[in-house]
């Protein structure tokens, strides 16, 4: 039998970029919080400029909850599956994957909103590729910008604003959505590089701007200015310039003493009572069973485990998963194409380029191809992509650069490494993605965790949209390096994403409870006191980073069961 | 907050006392196996007048070291790779031959090996990158042969806005993280 402990207002599973932001506004309205977190803390002295520990091998220190359960990949529903991860690529702690993000911190654009209404407006139901499932959101941008501007100023983000409030400004991002106000911090600094390939992206008359992020600019809220030793892309920041919510609004909850985290937890089932209503959360630490009994549950892991807790969570209302009577958990399920490393375009230049220091987010971006930003007439896809440029290079990758034609190894190999590992540099491509009736979780029916829980399976397809639209973006790309000098530039075809740092879906959030999983506040239609934070709730995914808009989303549904209080935990109106 | 208290604030040295206490690692492979290793790594990255090869950089004793801690559940299909490579007299081989043999594997020509002979390469290559470029902590890129081949400036603790202008790599930093040098500038 579980330890029965004693009940709290609200159980809230995970505490990372999503549930470590929902914990701020619950703790500040005075609810009685349980952050229950399968990591645990971390010490920024541990965060070193290794790149076997942080990139090759997945900080092998930390919990490994992930890496027990990495997802298995098909590429349809009948197809092979294909080689399995060794490494999930989204880690657990208390602040989760944002300890090592590339911290991008992106509002979606208007657009992304009401993709569905606006592409049939301007290019006709054609537009909407066969197949997709795509639903304008419940919510439009405006809705969500309050809620934007409290986390960008509640986790810090650097950045220049392109829209206040319609005033516009060449040096931010021209396309993006008004905003009521300018970043918290200027952006990050610019270096020799960005400075070249923003001069050529202006050469070719586009809009080039240094992109948002949550690392401090400059002193911030007590913490220094980012370092920019190199080290940033799934590493952790030794100065905590890097605005994780571990050393953001985690520590700010607990300063309420109404959160407690339950750190080393990993939660196994979401429990119902005989009403069917969430009755609180069952998890392992230490290897005793625990039963947190709560008014009101948050499910805040990430897309994968989300859907899988769900589908594990099976009682006699809900014999088919939790939430899942509707049959939607899974589905809408889609992992972003993004079109980067050794796998997107990759270009050499003859000239040092020094872009072994700094953080991927100190780089130069443009939005002239992304979204609806442009006409689409004729191209044969809906959406774009934004075009993004960065420094850090570890010397591992560097080494293992695209070799033009040239031997792999051997005397000729080591000659050409040496002249051009620091010559060339990658790009990274994000582009809009939409859902399809094909595309889904589900459980998979012969791999197991070691608790003898099946992994979470994805199957995804080949889209010809989003091939297309990735093409498109690699033209562009090639265009831009060549502009600013690349002698030689490659173009790699995309293949559909399996185990993705941006999954979305599984728990889509809509008014139509045959359709969607939760409401527009982030709760279950099925289980009112059941809400679901993180980019599982997202119907499309933009073409830039989730993180932003998952935080805006958490403090949203956190704010609205707050405010909600009766309604949502005591079921009375 | 200034460069100096930056660092400060970045002692290394507790990990670093981790790694010198850690014990060497027991035999992995066979003589046979390691010999192999050693031959097929010095082929991939040969010592030649642009600096010592992957043999004298110590790559053999980083895929050593990983087989016995991190990779162990992968070992059994490493040794069924190499033991391919052994069975088709690979260390007997000329240097010239060895070099065919190896791209003969990358283009997928050999068989004998599961799931295949390219796959197996790349295992390979990605290992001998990893000791050639990695942190000399983890017994590779001794001398730090590697980053010097590659021109590398070396990892440290903060950056200034002059080191990143586009110029020529700026004087390397010569320090392991996972040692003792990392904090002592």
């Amino acid at each position: 039998m579980a330890i029965l402990l004693k009940p709290v207002d609200v159980a809230v599973i995970g505490l990372g970029g999503a549930g470590g932001v929902a914990v701020l506004p619950l703790a500040q309205a005075g609810l009685k919080i349980a952050g229950i977190e399968a990591g645990t803390w971390l010490d920024p002295h541990s965060f070193r400029p290794d790149e076997i520990n942080n990139n090759v091998r997945g900080w092998p220190d930390s919990v490994q909850k992930a890496n027990r359960e990495v997802p298995t990949v098909r590429n349809s529903v009948n197809g092979p599956v294909l080689p399995r991860a060794a490494v999930h690529p989204m880690m657990n702690a208390v602040g989760g994957s944002t300890l090592h993000y590339w911290a991008q911190s992106w509002r979606l654009n208007p657009w992304d909103f009401a993709a569905r209404t606006r592409a049939v407006a301007r290019y006709g139901k054609s537009a909407i590729p066969v197949g997709s499932t795509l639903e304008d959101w419940p919510l439009t941008y405006d809705e969500l910008e309050p809620f934007y501007d409290t986390v960008e100023h509640a986790i810090g983000v650097s950045g220049k604003a392109g829209n206040i409030r319609g005033k516009i400004d060449p040096l931010g991002n021209v396309y993006e959505g008004a905003r009521g106000r300018e970043y918290p911090m200027p952006p990050l600094r610019s270096t020799g590089f960005t400075e070249l390939m923003g001069e050529a992206a202006r050469g070719l008359g586009w809009k080039p701007f240094r992109p948002p992020a949550a690392i401090n600019s400059e002193e911030h809220d007590g913490r220094p200015g980012c370092v920019y030793h190199g080290y940033c892309s799934r590493g952790g920041c030794h100065v905590q310039a890097k605005n994780s919510t571990a050393v953001t609004t985690i520590p700010a909850a607990l300063k309420t003493k109404n959160l407690t985290v339950f750190d080393r937890a990993q939660v196994m089932r979401i429990e119902v009572d005989a009403k069917g209503r969430a009755s609180g959360v069952t998890y392992l630490r230490g290897g005793k069973a625990y039963f947190q009994p709560a008014a009101t549950v948050l499910l805040g892991s990430y897309t994968y485990e989300n859907s899988r807790l769900l589908l594990l969570s099976k009682s006699k209302a809900f014999p088919k998963g939790l939430s899942n009577n509707g049959g939607q958990v899974g589905r809408h399920y889609f992992g972003h194409w993004v079109a980067a490393g050794n796998g997107g375009v990759i270009a050499l230049f003859p000239f040092d380029l020094n872009v072994w220091y700094g953080t991927p987010a100190q780089g130069m971006v443009l939005d002239d191809w992304a979204d609806d930003n442009y006409d689409h007439a004729g191209l044969g896809f809906m959406g774009g992509t934004n075009l993004h440029v960065y420094n850090e290079m570890h010397p591992i990758q560097a080494a293992g650069m695209e070799t033009f034609g040239e031997p792999a190894f051997g005397s000729r190999w080591k000659s050409f490494v040496h002249q051009n590992a620091g010559r060339w540099n990658t790009s990274h491509l994000q582009t809009s993605t939409f859902p399809y009736e094909d595309n889904f979780l589900d459980l998979d029916d012969t791999v197991r965790d070691p608790f003898g829980d099946p992994v979470c399976r994805i199957t995804s397809l080949p889209r010809e949209n989003e091939g297309r639209a990735v093409d498109f973006a690699q033209r562009k790309m090639e265009q831009w390096y060549r502009a600013a000098g690349a002698i030689k530039v490659v173009r790699r075809p995309m293949n559909p994403p399996g185990v993705s740092t941006h999954a979305y879906g599984g728990t889509r959030m809509g008014d139509n409870a045959e359709t969607n999983v939760v409401n527009r506040w982030g709760f279950s239609h099925e289980v009112p006191n059941l809400g679901v934070l993180g980019a599982s709730v997202m119907g499309t995914s933009g073409a830039r980073n989730p993180t932003l808009t998952v935080q805006a989303l958490a403090w949203r549904t956190a704010e609205h069961l707050a405010k909600n209080w009766k309604a949502i935990a005591l079921g009375s109106v | 907050m200034s460069r100096r208290t930056v660092l400060a604030g970045a002692p290394l040295v507790q990990i670093a006392a981790l790694a010198s206490a850690a014990p060497i690692a027991p035999a992995v492979f066979t003589p046979a196996q390691m010999q192999l290793i050693e031959a097929v790594t010095e082929r991939l990255i040969p010592a030649d007048e642009l600096g010592p090869g992957a043999r004298e950089a110590g790559v053999p004793v980083y895929l050593e070291r990983s087989f016995a801690g991190p990779l162990s559940a992968d070992r059994g299909v490493f040794s069924a790779g190499l033991d391919a490579m052994e069975a088709a007299g690979f260390t007997k081989l000329s240097t010239a031959l060895q070099n065919d043999f190896l791209a003969a594997m990358e283009r997928n020509e050999v068989s004998g090996f599961r799931p295949d002979s390219r796959a197996f390469f790349i295992r390979l290559r990605q290992l001998t990158l990893e000791g050639m470029f990695g942190d000399p902590g983890y017994g590779g890129n001794q001398n730090y042969a590697g980053w010097d081949l590659i021109r590398y400036p070396g990892p440290r603790m903060a950056v200034s806005a002059e080191d990143q202008r586009l110029r020529e790599p700026i004087k390397p930093l010569r320090v392991s993280a996972r040692k003792k040098t990392m904090g002592a500038r």
